[in-house]
C-alpha cells in the first residue's frame, strides 16, 4: 500500500464527504470525522468505495454518561480514519454496516454483547464473548453496570448444568449432522466451541461459540493504573505479549506526547522480532502436529527453544517478557549479550535453510496444505483480515512498513507476499517471515544507538485519547486508549488479531472436507484468549 | 494389586490439560514440556486427550465462569485415584484477574488441588518438579500432596 500524503488524502475525504460530518485531521489516526447516527452507512460507503482496500480495523464501542460513543476505525490508504457517531444510552440503535462489509459482523456483535447497541438489521446479533448464564440487560463496560451482584454471585454458576447435545431430530430428516468440537478437544489447545454442520464429509456450516477465555481484561484495565496496566494488557496473551504491552504503552506516549529514546525503540524492535519468531515457529510446528507431520511439530519446538533463552537473556523471563513500560523499557541491552543473539540467529538461520527445502519438497506436507482453506484476494479484503492471511492472499499490507512505528522506519526488510492463498502460502510467508525476523534483529543490533533506555513520564496521564497499531505475529493489533486526567485510563479497547481473522476461518471452512479443517484453521494461527480478552 | 496400580500410575502417569481461562503462557509451557528439549515422555508422561484416560489435570488459568462447568465436568469425567496440579499463578489464585467479572478466581474454587506450581508463567523444569512432587507424594499415602 502507498503512502498517500495527509493533505491530498483529506482534501478528497472532504470532497466526498460534502456537509454529512465535521473532520478533525490527524485525529485518532489520520482523520476523525464526526458524524450523526443515521448518515453512518452513508459515510463508511463513501469510504469504501474511494478505496478499494479499505477495511473496518475495528469498531469500538464507550460510554459517554448520557449517551454511549461509537468509533468505527478504517484502515484505507495504509493508515486509519476513524467515523464517529453517538446514539442515545436508552435507546442505543443504529444501522449495521455489515451488509456493506461483511468483516463488520464479529465487531458489531461485541459492542453489542459488552455495551448492548442494537445493530438494526445485523444478521445474528446472539451472544458472543459474555457467558451463556449472563443476566440480560447487563453490558459491563457501560460505566453504570453494577457488577458486585454478578460477581458475588460466581460461585452459585456451577450448579446449573445445562443439556449442550441438542439438535438430534432434525437432523435426521436432513441427512446432516452436527459435530460439536470443543470446549474441551484433542485438537483444540484452548477452550472454545465449534459446531460443525456436515455433509458426509463435506463441511456445510460452522457456528463458533468464542467467550471461554473471557476475563474482561478491558473493564480491569480501568480500574488499574496506567504501569498495572502494562502487566495487564501484556497477559491478555502469553505468546503475544511483547506486541501487546508496546501497543498499550505506544498508545500512553502519544497522549503524553512522550518520545521514546531511540536505543529503546531498537530494544522494542528487537524483543518484538523474537516474539516473532518464537510465535511462528509455535504455529508452523503445531501445523505439522494437525497434518499428522509430528517429527516437523519435535523439530520446530526444539528450534523455538534457544529463542525462548534469547527473550529470556533479553528481558528476564522466558515468555511474558514484561520488558516494556511507558516511556522505555525496563532492562538495557548488555553489549556482551550481543554475540550470544547473534550466534544463536545464525544457528537458526541455517535450520531455516533446511525447512525451506522441507516445505518445497515434501509431498506429502504439500498434498495436506495446497488448495486447502483457499481465500482469494477480494475475500480476505471483504472480511477484513490481517497479517499473514491476507499477505498469503496477495494483499500487501503490513502495519511496519504501512505506518512504521518504534524502529521499524530505520530498518530495511521486505514484507513477504504469496498469491495462492491457500494454507500452503499461509504457512510459506511465516516462514518466509522469520528469515526477515532474523535480518531485522541483525541490523537492530548493528546499528544500536547509545543512549538512555527510557525517559522519565508522569503518573498522572493528560487528558486524550490515542490509537496505536502494531504488527503482532498473527496480524496487525489495535489499541484504542482514553484518558480522563487521573492515574487511570477511562476506556481501553484491543482488537486482537485473531478476532479479525475468524470470519476467513468460517468462510474457508465451507465445503471443504473435515478431514482439511485442522490444517485449515491452524494456518490462520488462533489465539483464542486473544480473541476473547 | 493395589501397589501395582501405584507403581503403574508413578512410572507412567497420563496428563491431560485443560486451558480454563489462561493466556497461552502456561499452556505452551506445558507443550513445550513434550518437545525435545524437556521431554517428560521420557518419565513415561503422557498427555492424554480423553479425561477418561487420564490420572492427572493439568489446569492452568484462572476459571472463567463459562469454564467452570466444564471444569467440574471433566475432574467428574476422570476415574479415581485422580490428581490435579493448578499451573501458573492464574490457577493458583486468580493471579492478575482476580476480581473480574468473569473470573472465580483460582481452580480450587471449584475442584480439589493436589499441588499448586506458581508462576507467571512457570518455567518447565518447575512444572516438572511440581508433578514429581506430586508422584513423590503418592508413595507415602498419609503425606498431603501440597508442596
Amino acid at each position: 500500500m502507498t503512502q498517500v500524503n495527509e493533505a491530498s488524502l483529506i482534501s478528497t475525504l472532504l470532497d466526498r464527504i460534502g456537509g454529512l460530518g465535521c473532520i478533525q485531521p490527524n485525529y485518532l489516526g489520520k482523520a476523525t470525522i464526526q458524524v450523526n447516527a443515521d448518515s453512518i452507512r452513508k459515510i463508511i460507503e463513501i469510504l469504501l468505495k474511494s478505496d478499494n482496500t479499505a477495511v473496518i480495523v475495528a469498531i469500538t464501542g464507550l460510554d459517554l454518561l448520557e449517551k454511549l460513543g461509537l468509533m468505527y476505525h478504517l484502515r484505507t490508504h495504509g493508515s486509519i480514519v476513524t467515523v464517529r457517531t453517538e446514539v442515545p444510552k436508552d435507546n442505543p440503535r443504529i444501522s449495521t454496516i455489515t451488509d456493506l462489509i461483511p468483516g463488520a459482523n464479529f465487531h458489531e456483535r461485541e459492542v453489542a454483547d459488552l455495551l448492548g447497541v442494537v445493530f438494526q438489521g445485523h444478521p445474528n446479533l446472539a451472544r458472543l464473548v459474555l457467558p451463556d448464564d449472563w443476566p440480560k440487560n447487563l453490558y459491563p463496560l457501560r460505566k453504570d453496570a453494577d457488577l458486585q451482584e454478578v460477581t458475588a454471585k460466581l460461585d452459585s454458576c456451577l450448579c446449573s448444568t445445562q443439556p449442550e447435545i441438542e439438535q438430534k431430530q432434525a437432523q435426521k430428516e436432513t441427512g446432516l449432522v452436527n459435530i460439536v468440537v470443543g470446549p474441551q478437544h484433542p485438537a483444540l489447545l484452548e477452550p472454545e466451541k465449534f459446531s460443525l454442520t456436515v455433509d458426509g464429509e463435506t463441511v456445510k456450516v460452522v457456528e463458533p461459540r468464542i467467550g471461554y477465555v473471557h476475563r474482561g481484561i478491558e473493564k480491569a484495565s480501568e480500574q488499574r493504573t496506567y504501569l498495572q496496566d502494562i502487566y495487564l494488557v501484556e497477559r491478555i496473551c502469553g505468546i503475544c505479549n511483547s506486541c501487546h504491552a508496546v501497543a498499550f504503552a505506544g498508545a500512553v506516549e502519544k497522549i503524553l506526547k512522550t518520545e521514546v529514546p531511540t536505543r529503546a525503540k531498537y530494544i522494542r524492535t528487537i524483543i518484538l522480532e523474537l516474539n516473532r519468531l518464537h510465535s511462528h515457529l509455535l504455529v508452523l510446528g503445531h501445523a505439522g502436529l494437525e497434518i499428522g507431520y509430528e517429527t516437523l511439530f519435535q523439530y520446530m519446538w526444539r528450534d523455538r527453544e534457544p529463542i525462548m533463552d534469547l527473550t529470556e537473556l533479553l528481558t528476564g523471563n522466558r515468555v511474558v517478557s514484561s520488558s516494556m513500560t511507558v516511556g522505555g523499557v525496563r532492562r538495557d541491552l548488555k553489549e556482551a549479550d550481543v554475540p550470544k543473539i547473534k550466534t544463536q540467529l545464525d544457528i537458526l538461520k541455517k535450520k531455516l535453510v533446511f525447512y525451506q527445502s522441507l516445505f518445497q519438497n515434501e509431498t506429502s506436507l504439500k498434498m495436506r496444505t495446497q488448495k486447502v482453506g483457499f481465500l482469494s484476494t477480494e475475500d480476505a479484503l471483504k472480511l477484513c483480515v490481517v497479517g499473514p492471511v491476507p499477505r498469503a492472499s496477495g494483499v500487501n499490507t503490513d502495519v511496519r512498513k504501512d505506518e512504521p512505528y518504534e524502529a521499524y522506519g530505520e530498518i530495511p526488510f521486505r514484507t513477504v507476499t504469496r498469491t495462492e492463498g491457500d494454507t500452503y502460502a499461509r504457512l510459506m510467508v511465516r516462514l518466509d517471515e522469520l528469515n526477515e525476523s532474523i535480518n531485522i534483529i541483525e541490523y537492530a543490533l548493528d546499528n544500536m544507538p547509545t543512549g538512555p533506555f527510557r525517559v522519565r513520564v508522569p503518573r498522572i496521564v493528560t487528558a486524550g485519547e490515542a490509537i496505536n497499531r502494531v504488527e503482532a505475529p498473527r496480524g496487525e493489533l489495535f489499541h484504542y486508549v482514553k484518558s480522563n486526567g487521573t492515574a487511570y485510563p477511562e476506556r481501553v479497547k484491543v482488537r486482537t488479531p485473531t478476532f479479525a481473522n475468524l470470519p476467513a476461518f468460517l468462510k474457508t471452512a465451507i465445503g471443504e472436507s473435515i478431514a482439511d479443517i485442522p490444517a485449515n484453521f491452524v494456518s490462520l494461527d488462533p489465539c483464542f484468549s486473544c480473541t476473547d480478552r | 494389586m493395589r501397589s501395582l496400580a501405584t507403581w503403574a500410575r508413578l512410572k507412567s502417569p497420563w496428563v491431560l490439560h485443560f486451558n480454563s481461562g489462561a493466556c497461552n503462557g502456561c499452556d505452551i509451557e506445558i507443550v513445550a514440556l513434550l518437545t525435545p528439549r524437556y521431554d517428560v515422555e521420557r518419565f513415561g508422561i503422557k498427555l492424554e486427550p480423553s479425561p477418561r484416560h487420564a490420572d492427572v489435570l493439568l489446569t492452568s488459568g484462572a476459571v472463567t465462569r463459562q469454564c467452570a462447568e466444564r471444569l467440574k465436568r471433566i475432574y467428574d469425567q476422570m476415574p479415581e485415584p485422580k490428581f490435579v496440579v493448578a499451573i501458573g499463578a492464574c490457577a493458583c489464585s486468580g493471579g492478575v484477574f482476580k476480581g473480574n467479572y468473569t473470573i472465580l478466581g483460582g481452580v480450587d474454587k471449584v475442584i480439589p488441588v493436589n499441588a499448586y506450581i506458581p508462576g507467571c508463567p512457570p518455567k518447565p523444569e518447575a512444572i516438572i518438579d511440581g508433578v514429581v512432587k506430586l508422584l513423590n507424594s503418592l508413595q507415602q499415602p498419609k503425606s498431603e500432596g501440597k508442596q
